[in-house]
């Protein structure tokens, strides 16, 4: 009865691998046919000043005088190799670009995530808990504004009033140089574009869990374990919680894209020196190579996620895992 | 010997939005220990809310307006949730309809049942609680309960998932033991498995149970004694014996000529005329008489008070006043039902030859749903498919309705092979204009958001056929004249209406397109045994107005033998007996038929017994 487990993931694999390949092909192509000059990103003003034939030569240089589909080949051919060349901006390998970056966005959007799906949790069982009581209605009411307000906006916004007018936080960047290491400094810059993370998202998992609970409480076998003694409390936990967290889970897995995207862009708003930024400046200066790497992470990330739901779905609810099936049920082989 | 429960005229109210609905109506009984009271009456009478309101369980939109409720002389009437907490469980649990819903899906059972346990004992040892949880499922009847333990609800079948449910409500040797409904939702024999265990315990343990149900003939058996609920009242109250043999309310005669087995024979099924009153706005006077074809003027006046009988039997009706005129209750009367011969000459309409079907389970397993499978339908005729739930009945019906595919085997209809998917294909609009069906669950079988007229001739729109009378709206108005409601239901949506509205809509819906042949899956399942009497009537006549072929599918053994001229059993998805229904009814001949047959509860207490014997 049981699917073989090498089969079950052997198939993910391939799936993510073929799901990878064709992403790559597709940003390498329209990041070619996007308009722009490359060259501008590696020479910098210079760029504007050169003759043709210097043009040529640096062209030839950095491999883009070559047809798309040969170009595509040669990165293919090195990336498999671990070689995804070098950052036309930083002129540095592009791996080693990331590596100084990735650290502060998994930070900002690791601990982010964190946050709101534990703040999530608690401020949607607090709301069912309360049904229709005025402080249910009054976050419930709190939370859509909440939610409706832009990033951006609500980023600028906090900009003005903590940075401008009170002067309490930095308004931008990782940390205070000369500080590199004072973790207190790191803390005080984080704490805007989080705060702009998490109120983003929270209400819409906070509704989320706080909809799915009510929906629980209503269900017949809430009500015999009312009947059997259990008090109110642990059947909210022990019972009603436990039953949405699959659900839950998996909505969240497939959430980490939604909410890293979110935070890509409060990255540029606060200037924060992580992957947004780069994703940013690198699409925008055309930085092929780094682009290219930053794309495919974020994309492995988005199909990992989405297939770690999957299995979290499959795994956990026993009602995923076999068919209804009474004892004297006739069973063939086929 | 002292009451365990004692209700002093409770009533209960519900306020939604506007109105105040008076769900219970000073209500008084008592129970003693180690007796079974069973309370009847047609859905949304209070049954439920009336158990649901000792044990605080309802909604925040209820509350109890008035009376007194006694546990063991305490009054517990005011006892807050943390105060309820402790008692429920420990002095009264509950076991619900339906089993499907009322356990933890994603908990194990053993998990479930030892919650139960530790609710009682707090301080228990693992080992022990083990123990206990093997004991208690030894107790309800399930074998290798060491295995059983560790199983999920879903990997049960209905009766033993209703085990359990009933094993949870032991766990803590309640004093009080209220079952809504507990079998309802059940099969016939695993219906009667139920009432068995039902009362072996109840022996042993001496637990005083009260047994909510819509059907007398399940109570007949069970109970000790008899509580009729009438819009929120208790109309009549005695024991079993004097309510089913003596009954002195109108309601209690009306609720027992409307079974089945009572009109056996007769033209027509008993059906009561009218619908319940509104709670909102509960009548003057008793609020039967509008439905009580022998009210007396006072009826319509005075709210009558609860008259002594004998010392154990109490009826609410003027009928039992000094100067009212008397009036006897007969269990035999109605006219003799002139049984119909003529489609044992038509020609056949429907050849079921050899079908097979099964549901994959896996790419290797699959499940054998419907097993060499062979019947035939002449025209005219109304055939009854009967067995338990799983045994592939309705399967059957979708396989004739090329719902499903991939089976084998062949299906004729007029000559035409509806297996052959080609010819289905090309043909597929006539044929499905004449063969219609009727689903179980007329709330989810009705899109919710469309009103009846629209939902009534949908199939003509779709088939771009013109009505026969005009306009869409005035054939939806003659079909709903046709199956019993009037026109203003037109503008409805199916959430205004009750079950048997809603079931003969659907009914109207089949019907609009003229078929030939009818399938109706349990159509009458989920209905009160009022209102199944009501729609089993309406098909009676439809047929013999529009004679179309009818295959009924049912579990209730009682309706098919009023209903169908032949029966097919089927039993693990083999079609185990066909014959006439007079004949197999009388002379079952496999050994399952035989199990089905002894199964049907009997609304005659005493006589169980004597049949077993």
């Amino acid at each position: 009865m049981r699917k073989n487990p090498w089969i079950y993931y052997g198939k993910k694999l391939l799936i993510f691998v073929v799901s990878i390949f064709l992403l790559s092909v597709i940003v390498f192509y329209i990041a070619r046919l996007a308009p722009g000059d490359p060259l501008v990103s590696y020479y910098g003003e210079r760029a504007e000043k050169m003759t043709a034939g210097e043009r040529a030569w640096a062209e030839e240089k950095l491999g883009l005088h070559e047809s798309i589909t040969v170009q595509y080949g040669k990165w293919l051919g090195r990336a498999v190799r671990g070689d995804f060349g070098i950052s036309y901006k930083y002129k540095m390998d592009v791996l080693e670009v990331i590596e100084g970056r990735v650290g502060n966005t998994l930070l900002l959007g690791g601990v982010g995530f964190v946050l709101i799906f534990v703040l999530a949790l608690l401020l949607g069982i607090w709301c069912a808990w309360n049904e229709e009581r005025l402080i249910d209605r009054a976050i419930c009411k709190i939370g859509t504004v909440t939610s409706c307000i832009p990033e951006f906006w609500l980023s600028l916004v906090l900009i003005l009033i903590f940075a401008v007018e009170l002067k309490v936080l930095p308004s931008s960047g990782a940390y205070t140089i000369g500080k590199e290491n004072d973790l207190g400094d790191r803390i005080l810059h984080l704490i805007l574009p989080m705060t702009v993370v998490v109120l983003g998202h929270l209400w819409y998992y906070a509704y989320l869990i706080r909809n799915k609970l009510l929906e629980e409480v209503r269900t017949d076998y809430v009500l015999l374990a009312k009947s059997k003694g259990v008090t109110g409390k642990s059947v909210m936990f022990r019972h009603c919680v436990r039953n949405i967290i699959p659900t839950y889970l998996s909505i969240m897995a497939i959430s980490v894209p939604h909410i890293l995207g979110g935070t890509y862009i409060i990255e540029t708003v606060f200037s924060y020196p992580g992957i947004g930024t780069l994703s940013y400046e690198s699409a925008r200066y055309q930085d092929y190579n780094l682009l290219m790497v930053i794309c495919l992470l974020s994309g492995a990330l988005v199909i990992l996620c989405n297939m770690i739901a999957q299995t979290i779905n499959e795994r956990i609810d026993p009602r995923m895992k076999g068919p209804d099936l009474t004892e004297d049920a006739e069973v063939i082989m086929r | 010997m002292a009451a365990v429960l004692e209700l002093q005229d409770l009533s209960v109210q519900f306020h939604t939005g506007k109105e105040i609905v008076q769900a219970v109506r000073d209500v008084s009984l008592e129970v003693q220990e180690g007796e079974v009271l069973a309370i009847v009456g047609e859905s949304g009478c209070g049954k439920s809310v009336l158990c649901k309101s000792v044990m605080k369980l309802l909604p925040q939109t209820a509350h109890i307006a008035g009376g007194r409720i006694l546990v063991d002389g305490a009054d517990i009437t005011d006892y807050r949730e943390r105060e309820m907490e402790k008692l429920r469980g420990n002095v009264f649990s509950m076991v619900f309809q339906d089993p499907m819903t009322s356990l933890n899906p994603t908990m194990k059972i053993g998990a479930q049942i030892a919650e139960a346990v530790r609710v009682h004992e707090p301080k228990i040892r693992k080992a022990e609680l083990d123990g206990r949880v093997l004991e208690l499922l030894g107790l309800v009847g399930i074998d290798r309960a060491k295995e059983r333990m560790q199983q999920y609800p879903g990997q049960m079948s209905g009766g033993m998932r209703q085990r359990c449910v009933l094993a949870i409500a032991l766990a803590s040797n309640p004093r009080i033991l209220f079952a809504d409904e507990p079998t309802t939702a059940l099969d016939v024999t695993i219906q009667s498995q139920i009432l068995e265990l039902f009362r072996n315990i109840q022996k042993k343990f001496r637990t005083a149970t009260i047994l909510v149900s819509h059907d007398l003939s399940v109570v007949a058996g069970v109970a000790d004694r008899v509580a009729v609920m009438y819009a929120g009242k208790i109309v009549e109250i005695g024991t079993t014996e004097e309510i089913f043999y003596q009954p002195k309310h109108p309601y209690t005669w009306c609720l027992l000529q409307s079974l089945p087995a009572l009109s056996k024979g007769k033209e027509e099924l008993f059906t009561i005329p009218g619908m319940p009153p509104n709670l909102a706005h509960p009548p003057k006077g008793d609020a039967f008489a509008c439905r009580n074809p022998y009210a007396v003027a006072r009826d319509y006046e005075e709210e009558p008070p609860m008259f002594r009988v004998s010392p154990t039997h109490y009826a609410a009706t003027w009928l039992l006043a000094e100067d009212a005129p008397k009036i006897m209750f007969g269990r035999e009367n109605g006219k003799k039902r002139v049984i119909h011969q003529e489609w044992k000459d038509a020609e056949v309409l429907l050849d079921v030859r050899h079908l097979n079907h099964a549901f994959p389970l896996s790419r290797k397993l699959a499940v054998k749903a419907v097993d060499d499978v062979s019947f035939q339908l002449r025209k005219g005729e109304i055939f009854g498919l009967v067995g338990e739930s799983g045994s592939g009945k309705s399967t059957v019906a979708r396989c004739i309705m090329n719902l499903y595919h991939k089976g084998s085997g062949e299906v004729y209809y007029n000559g035409i092979p509806l297996h052959d998917r080609k010819v289905y294909r090309k043909m597929h609009r006539q044929i499905q204009q004449n063969i219609q069906i009727i689903f179980q669950d007329s709330t989810s079988s009705l899109n919710p958001r469309m009103k009846v007229k629209d939902i009534i001739t949908e199939p003509l729109v779709i088939n771009r056929i013109r009505p026969k009378r005009g306009t869409y709206r005035e054939e939806a108005v003659f079909q709903m004249k046709y199956v019993g409601l009037d026109e203003s239901f037109l503008d409805k949506y199916p959430g205004e209406l009750s079950g048997g509205q809603r079931q003969r809509v659907a009914i109207a819906r089949a019907v609009v397109m003229e078929p030939e042949l009818l399938i109706a899956d349990e159509p009458i399942a989920s209905l009160d045994v009022s209102i199944q009497a009501q729609i089993v009537n309406l098909f009676r006549h439809l047929q013999e107005e529009h004679g179309f072929t009818f295959l009924f599918i049912a579990h209730d053994l009682s309706m098919v033998e009023y209903l169908c001229d032949r029966v097919g059993v089927m039993y693990h998805g083999k079609l185990v007996e066909v014959g006439l229904t007079e004949d197999v009814f009388a002379q079952p001949k496999h050994s399952y038929t035989k199990r089905l047959m002894e199964s049907i509860p009997l609304p005659e207490p005493g006589r169980k017994e004597e049949r077993r014997a």
